[in-house]
């Protein structure tokens, strides 16, 4: 193998994107659990409700605000993470549950 | 004392209509799209909709991160649908957003007026068209109970927040 062959080979090894990862937050109570999360873009978070009531993934922050809708007991949703950035995750119907996440690139 | 106790009852009565404001003391914001602050947008994947924000300019000028909102506050929700794909998905902006189609839906306006007492502090509600005509038949009990849960944000979701952040 020459040095072209080798350089190619380390370049395209670096080009090469990490795999999206699946991060998982239950809700139960009055907390998303994990309670913070660090993530990258491409990312995706699993939003599983083993409670017995409604849970909700609201985003209140600028530039990342969201709503996915009231999320039945023993339902499940995602959210890829699109965008880098810090924003917080809460529930409409529980005021006291946050989750914060962190999405480098 | 019968008759004084049926005018003080009725006077009562008046004073307590003057202070419960209802849903058309909330009047239509006229030309606030080019007049208040569109200062967030919220993608609601559920509804396939997005919803613009608007505050009063004065409002957000005077307000003070981590207090209640000044007397006067006027707060704007503009239902816009999202864009869809062939295959009606969502779709997204380079930014990761949801693309808000031009026509306007449904706008709701919430008003803080400190002559007004109602379930939610001195905050009460509208609903209207996107003419500007108040929507016919509206219910407003869904927005004071969901709002109630943020009461200690003066009652709302994302203008408080949108303070309290811009201050760190």
């Amino acid at each position: 193998m020459n040095l072209f062959m080798h350089t190619w080979l380390a370049a395209s090894a670096l080009a090469v994107p990490a795999a999206a990862e699946e991060f998982l937050v239950t809700m139960a109570g009055s907390d998303y659990s994990p309670a913070s999360i660090s993530a990258s873009t491409g990312d995706t978070i699993r939003f599983v409700n083993n409670d017995d009531t409604a849970h909700n993934v609201f985003v209140p922050t600028a530039t990342h605000a969201l709503d996915l809708g009231a999320q039945e007991p023993g339902s499940e949703t995602e959210l890829m993470l699109r965008s880098t950035g810090s924003f917080d995750v809460e529930c409409v119907f529980h005021a006291n549950m946050l989750l914060t996440v962190e999405v480098g690139s | 004392m019968k008759r004084s106790s049926i005018s003080v009852a009725i006077l009562l009565g008046v004073l307590g209509a003057a202070v419960m404001a209802g849903p058309d003391e909330v009047k239509f914001p006229e030309n606030y799209q080019t007049e208040f602050v569109n200062y967030l947008d919220v993608d609601r994947y559920d509804r396939k909709r997005v919803r613009r924000m608007y505050i009063s300019a004065e409002a957000l000028e005077t307000a003070i991160p981590g207090e209640p909102l000044p007397d006067g506050t006027v707060l704007i929700m503009e239902d816009h649908d999202a864009r869809l794909g062939a295959d009606e998905t969502l779709q997204f902006d380079d930014a990761g957003r949801l693309i808000a189609e031009e026509a306007v839906g449904n706008i709701f306006v919430m008003e803080k007026n400190s002559a007004w007492s109602t379930d939610n502090g001195n905050w009460d509600y509208a609903w209207y068209l996107a003419d500007g005509t108040p929507r016919p038949e509206a219910t407003f009990e869904g927005c004071f109970s969901c709002h109630a849960s943020r009461a200690e944000r003066d009652f709302t979701f994302t203008a408080w927040k949108f303070q309290s952040d811009r201050s760190n």
